[in-house]
Protein backbone atom coordinates (compact mmCIF):
# COMPACT_ATOMS: atom_id res chain seq x y z
CA UNK A 1 0.00 0.00 0.00
CA UNK A 2 1.67 3.30 -0.83
CA UNK A 3 2.00 6.26 1.68
CA UNK A 4 -0.99 8.38 0.47
CA UNK A 5 -3.40 5.49 0.42
CA UNK A 6 -1.97 4.43 3.93
CA UNK A 7 -2.80 7.90 5.04
CA UNK A 8 -6.07 8.07 3.66
CA UNK A 9 -6.83 4.91 5.43
CA UNK A 10 -5.44 5.03 8.77
CA UNK A 11 -4.28 9.27 8.47
CA UNK A 12 -1.71 10.89 9.41
CA UNK A 13 0.87 10.73 12.53
CA UNK A 14 1.21 13.96 12.67
CA UNK A 15 -1.55 16.45 14.72
CA UNK A 16 -4.11 17.20 12.72
CA UNK A 17 -5.86 20.20 13.35
CA UNK A 18 -9.06 19.27 11.82
CA UNK A 19 -11.20 20.91 8.96
CA UNK A 20 -11.88 24.51 10.52
CA UNK A 21 -8.07 25.00 11.66
CA UNK A 22 -7.36 24.34 7.94
CA UNK A 23 -9.69 26.24 6.81
CA UNK A 24 -8.75 28.72 9.05
CA UNK A 25 -5.09 29.14 7.42
CA UNK A 26 -6.08 27.72 3.76
CA UNK A 27 -5.60 31.31 2.25
CA UNK A 28 -1.86 31.74 4.06
CA UNK A 29 -0.62 27.88 3.23
CA UNK A 30 -1.98 28.50 -0.49
CA UNK A 31 -0.33 31.48 -0.97
CA UNK A 32 3.06 30.09 0.39
CA UNK A 33 2.90 27.22 -2.07
CA UNK A 34 2.65 29.29 -4.74
CA UNK A 35 5.35 31.44 -3.45
CA UNK A 36 7.60 27.90 -3.25
CA UNK A 37 8.04 28.73 0.67
CA UNK A 38 8.99 25.35 2.72
CA UNK A 39 5.51 24.75 3.59
CA UNK A 40 6.42 21.27 4.82
CA UNK A 41 8.00 23.29 7.47
CA UNK A 42 5.48 26.21 8.03
CA UNK A 43 2.65 23.94 7.84
CA UNK A 44 3.00 20.88 9.32
CA UNK A 45 -0.48 20.23 10.67
CA UNK A 46 -2.14 21.63 6.93
CA UNK A 47 -0.17 18.82 5.24
CA UNK A 48 -0.85 16.40 8.24
CA UNK A 49 -4.75 17.58 7.44
CA UNK A 50 -5.10 17.29 3.74
CA UNK A 51 -3.33 13.79 3.20
CA UNK A 52 -6.55 12.62 5.36
CA UNK A 53 -9.26 14.72 4.16
CA UNK A 54 -10.00 14.70 0.58
CA UNK A 55 -13.00 17.76 0.77
CA UNK A 56 -10.31 19.91 2.02
CA UNK A 57 -8.03 18.98 -0.45
CA UNK A 58 -10.30 19.17 -2.72
CA UNK A 59 -10.90 22.65 -1.69
CA UNK A 60 -7.56 23.51 -1.47
CA UNK A 61 -7.15 22.33 -5.23
CA UNK A 62 -10.17 25.02 -5.81
CA UNK A 63 -8.12 27.85 -4.14
CA UNK A 64 -5.32 27.59 -5.90
CA UNK A 65 -6.71 27.51 -9.20
CA UNK A 66 -8.61 30.01 -8.84
CA UNK A 67 -4.83 32.10 -7.69
CA UNK A 68 -3.08 30.22 -10.54
CA UNK A 69 -5.57 31.51 -13.02
CA UNK A 70 -5.57 34.98 -11.62
CA UNK A 71 -1.02 34.90 -11.81
CA UNK A 72 -1.42 33.33 -15.36
CA UNK A 73 -5.21 34.49 -16.72
CA UNK A 74 -4.33 32.60 -19.88
CA UNK A 75 -2.73 29.56 -19.07
CA UNK A 76 -4.45 26.07 -18.53
CA UNK A 77 -7.57 25.47 -16.44
CA UNK B 1 -10.26 49.33 15.43
CA UNK B 2 -6.91 49.81 14.47
CA UNK B 3 -4.93 46.93 13.19
CA UNK B 4 -1.54 46.22 14.40
CA UNK B 5 -0.38 44.72 10.90
CA UNK B 6 0.58 46.25 7.65
CA UNK B 7 -1.81 45.57 5.16
CA UNK B 8 -0.82 45.65 1.17
CA UNK B 9 -2.13 48.41 -0.62
CA UNK B 10 -5.03 46.59 -2.42
CA UNK B 11 -6.02 44.57 0.58
CA UNK B 12 -6.37 47.99 2.82
CA UNK B 13 -8.23 49.74 0.45
CA UNK B 14 -10.65 46.56 0.49
CA UNK B 15 -10.79 46.85 3.82
CA UNK B 16 -10.98 50.69 3.91
CA UNK B 17 -14.21 50.44 1.35
CA UNK B 18 -15.71 47.70 2.78
CA UNK B 19 -16.13 49.53 6.10
CA UNK B 20 -17.02 52.93 4.72
CA UNK B 21 -20.96 53.36 4.80
CA UNK B 22 -22.71 55.16 1.62
CA UNK B 23 -21.81 55.13 -1.98
CA UNK B 24 -18.01 54.04 -1.72
CA UNK B 25 -19.25 50.62 0.69
CA UNK B 26 -22.33 49.44 -1.72
CA UNK B 27 -19.81 49.81 -4.87
CA UNK B 28 -16.97 47.62 -2.65
CA UNK B 29 -19.97 45.45 -1.74
CA UNK B 30 -20.38 45.08 -5.33
CA UNK B 31 -17.40 44.75 -6.46
CA UNK B 32 -16.69 41.84 -4.18
CA UNK B 33 -20.00 39.86 -4.93
CA UNK B 34 -19.02 40.27 -8.54
CA UNK B 35 -15.81 38.76 -7.72
CA UNK B 36 -17.06 35.78 -5.43
CA UNK B 37 -19.68 34.88 -7.90
CA UNK B 38 -16.87 34.63 -10.64
CA UNK B 39 -14.59 32.53 -8.55
CA UNK B 40 -17.67 30.52 -7.78
CA UNK B 41 -18.68 29.82 -11.63
CA UNK B 42 -14.51 29.16 -12.23
CA UNK B 43 -14.93 26.58 -10.13
CA UNK B 44 -17.99 25.05 -10.77
CA UNK B 45 -16.47 25.17 -14.74
CA UNK B 46 -12.94 23.10 -13.55
CA UNK B 47 -14.66 20.63 -12.19
CA UNK B 48 -17.72 20.41 -14.67
CA UNK B 49 -16.24 16.82 -15.22
CA UNK B 50 -17.45 15.45 -11.69
CA UNK B 51 -20.68 17.51 -11.92
CA UNK B 52 -23.56 15.64 -13.02
CA UNK B 53 -25.63 16.22 -15.76
CA UNK B 54 -28.99 17.02 -14.51
CA UNK B 55 -27.02 20.06 -12.30
CA UNK B 56 -26.32 21.94 -15.20
CA UNK B 57 -29.72 24.20 -15.30
CA UNK B 58 -29.14 24.51 -11.95
CA UNK B 59 -25.87 25.43 -12.00
CA UNK B 60 -26.10 29.45 -12.04
CA UNK B 61 -28.65 29.53 -9.20
CA UNK B 62 -25.97 27.44 -6.69
CA UNK B 63 -23.02 29.63 -7.88
CA UNK B 64 -25.21 32.69 -6.78
CA UNK B 65 -25.98 31.17 -3.51
CA UNK B 66 -22.57 30.09 -3.06
CA UNK B 67 -21.64 33.69 -3.56
CA UNK B 68 -23.43 35.04 -1.56
CA UNK B 69 -23.18 33.47 1.21
CA UNK B 70 -19.41 33.49 1.00
CA UNK B 71 -19.82 37.53 0.73
CA UNK B 72 -22.04 37.11 4.76
CA UNK B 73 -18.97 34.56 5.80
CA UNK B 74 -16.57 37.50 4.80
CA UNK B 75 -18.53 40.34 5.96
CA UNK B 76 -19.47 38.77 9.26
CA UNK B 77 -15.79 37.75 9.85
CA UNK B 78 -14.34 40.96 8.00
CA UNK B 79 -12.66 42.02 11.89
CA UNK B 80 -10.62 38.53 11.93
CA UNK B 81 -8.89 39.32 8.82
CA UNK B 82 -5.47 39.74 9.76
CA UNK B 83 -3.59 40.33 6.17
CA UNK B 84 -1.62 37.41 6.73
CA UNK B 85 -2.96 36.89 3.32
CA UNK B 86 -4.26 38.98 0.30
CA UNK B 87 -7.55 40.04 1.27
CA UNK B 88 -8.85 38.89 -2.44
CA UNK B 89 -7.29 35.36 -1.11
CA UNK B 90 -8.95 35.36 1.79
CA UNK B 91 -12.10 36.32 0.50
CA UNK B 92 -11.68 33.20 -2.64
CA UNK B 93 -11.67 30.93 0.14
CA UNK B 94 -14.90 31.56 1.39
CA UNK B 95 -16.48 31.20 -2.26
CA UNK B 96 -14.34 27.69 -3.00
CA UNK B 97 -15.79 26.24 0.25
CA UNK B 98 -19.39 27.45 -0.43
CA UNK B 99 -19.63 26.32 -3.95
CA UNK B 100 -17.21 23.68 -3.33
CA UNK B 101 -19.19 21.99 -0.72
CA UNK B 102 -22.64 22.39 -2.83
CA UNK B 103 -21.26 20.85 -5.50
CA UNK B 104 -20.43 17.72 -3.37
CA UNK B 105 -23.55 17.65 -1.59
CA UNK B 106 -25.81 17.53 -5.03
CA UNK B 107 -23.60 15.24 -6.80
CA UNK B 108 -24.19 12.79 -3.78
CA UNK B 109 -28.00 14.25 -3.87
CA UNK B 110 -29.34 11.39 -5.79
CA UNK B 111 -26.62 8.57 -4.52
CA UNK B 112 -27.96 6.62 -1.61
CA UNK B 113 -25.40 6.28 1.11
CA UNK B 114 -25.32 2.93 2.74
CA UNK B 115 -23.00 2.69 5.59
CA UNK B 116 -23.04 -0.94 5.82
CA UNK B 117 -21.86 -1.92 1.95
CA UNK B 118 -18.37 -1.54 1.80
CA UNK B 119 -15.69 -1.38 -0.89
CA UNK B 120 -11.88 -1.63 0.02
CA UNK B 121 -11.02 -2.69 -3.60
CA UNK B 122 -9.21 0.54 -3.91
CA UNK B 123 -6.69 -0.27 -0.87
CA UNK B 124 -6.90 -4.25 -1.79
CA UNK B 125 -5.33 -3.31 -5.63
CA UNK B 126 -2.54 -1.32 -4.74
CA UNK B 127 0.30 -2.93 -3.96
CA UNK B 128 2.96 -3.86 -6.82
CA UNK B 129 4.77 -6.59 -5.72
CA UNK B 130 3.85 -9.72 -3.97
CA UNK B 131 5.43 -9.46 -0.54
CA UNK B 132 4.19 -6.05 -0.35
CA UNK B 133 0.80 -7.58 -1.46
CA UNK B 134 0.66 -10.02 1.37
CA UNK B 135 1.81 -7.33 3.91
CA UNK B 136 -0.78 -5.22 2.48
CA UNK B 137 -3.51 -7.91 2.65
CA UNK B 138 -2.38 -8.53 6.09
CA UNK B 139 -3.07 -5.03 7.38
CA UNK B 140 -6.18 -4.64 5.43
CA UNK B 141 -7.46 -7.98 7.55
CA UNK B 142 -6.41 -6.47 10.34
CA UNK B 143 -8.12 -2.91 10.11
CA UNK B 144 -11.72 -4.13 8.75
CA UNK B 145 -11.25 -6.74 12.05
CA UNK B 146 -10.43 -3.71 14.19
CA UNK B 147 -13.54 -1.78 12.71
CA UNK B 148 -15.48 -4.23 13.58
CA UNK B 149 -14.16 -4.98 17.34
CA UNK B 150 -12.55 -1.34 18.87
CA UNK B 151 -14.40 1.17 17.26
CA UNK B 152 -17.53 2.98 18.43
CA UNK B 153 -20.82 2.50 16.48
CA UNK B 154 -20.65 6.03 15.07
CA UNK B 155 -16.81 5.81 14.66
CA UNK B 156 -17.61 2.81 12.51
CA UNK B 157 -19.88 4.55 10.57
CA UNK B 158 -18.28 7.29 9.75
CA UNK B 159 -15.16 5.35 9.29
CA UNK B 160 -16.58 3.09 6.62
CA UNK B 161 -18.75 5.90 4.76
CA UNK B 162 -15.97 8.25 4.51
CA UNK B 163 -12.67 6.17 4.15
CA UNK B 164 -14.41 2.97 2.26
CA UNK B 165 -17.48 4.26 0.95
CA UNK B 166 -15.41 7.44 -0.41
CA UNK B 167 -18.44 9.37 0.60
CA UNK B 168 -17.23 13.06 1.11
CA UNK B 169 -17.32 14.30 4.76
CA UNK B 170 -19.57 17.42 4.32
CA UNK B 171 -22.61 14.72 2.44
CA UNK B 172 -22.02 12.50 5.67
CA UNK B 173 -22.75 15.73 8.16
CA UNK B 174 -25.47 16.51 5.79
CA UNK B 175 -27.28 13.42 6.12
CA UNK B 176 -26.34 12.66 10.00
CA UNK B 177 -27.35 16.38 10.98
CA UNK B 178 -24.10 17.07 11.86
CA UNK B 179 -21.03 19.56 10.82
CA UNK B 180 -17.97 18.71 8.99
CA UNK B 181 -15.37 19.29 11.67
CA UNK B 182 -17.37 16.93 14.01
CA UNK B 183 -17.36 14.34 11.84
CA UNK B 184 -14.00 14.66 11.12
CA UNK B 185 -12.97 14.50 14.49
CA UNK B 186 -14.79 11.56 14.58
CA UNK B 187 -13.11 10.23 11.99
CA UNK B 188 -9.67 11.09 13.08
CA UNK B 189 -10.39 9.79 16.57
CA UNK B 190 -11.61 6.38 14.66
CA UNK B 191 -8.06 6.74 12.71
CA UNK B 192 -5.88 6.96 15.80
CA UNK B 193 -7.83 4.27 18.01
CA UNK B 194 -7.02 2.17 14.74
CA UNK B 195 -3.53 3.14 14.46
CA UNK B 196 -2.84 2.38 18.30
CA UNK B 197 -4.29 -0.94 18.19
CA UNK B 198 -2.34 -1.66 15.09
CA UNK B 199 1.00 -1.53 16.38
CA UNK B 200 -0.24 -2.86 19.73
CA UNK B 201 -0.96 -5.81 17.36
CA UNK B 202 2.13 -5.66 15.78
CA UNK B 203 0.73 -4.96 12.20
CA UNK B 204 2.16 -0.96 12.78
CA UNK B 205 5.49 0.35 14.13
CA UNK B 206 4.93 2.15 17.39
CA UNK B 207 4.55 5.95 16.81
Amino acid sequence: MNEDLRKELLGDRAPDPGCDMCFEVLDQYAEALLRRDDVQRLFPHVIAHLAGCPACREDTEGLLAVLRREAFPDGPR
Amino acid sequence: MTLKVTLDDDSARWIAELRESGPTQTRALGRLHAMLLGVARAEAFRRRGSIPGDLAADLDDLCLQAANDAMAAILRKLDEFRGSSRFTTWAYKFAVLEVSGRLRRRAWNTRRVVLDEVSWGRFADSAPGTEQALEQRQLLAAVRNLVETTLTDRQRSVFLAAVAEEIPIDVIAERTGSSRGAVYKVLHDARRKLRESLVATGHLEAE
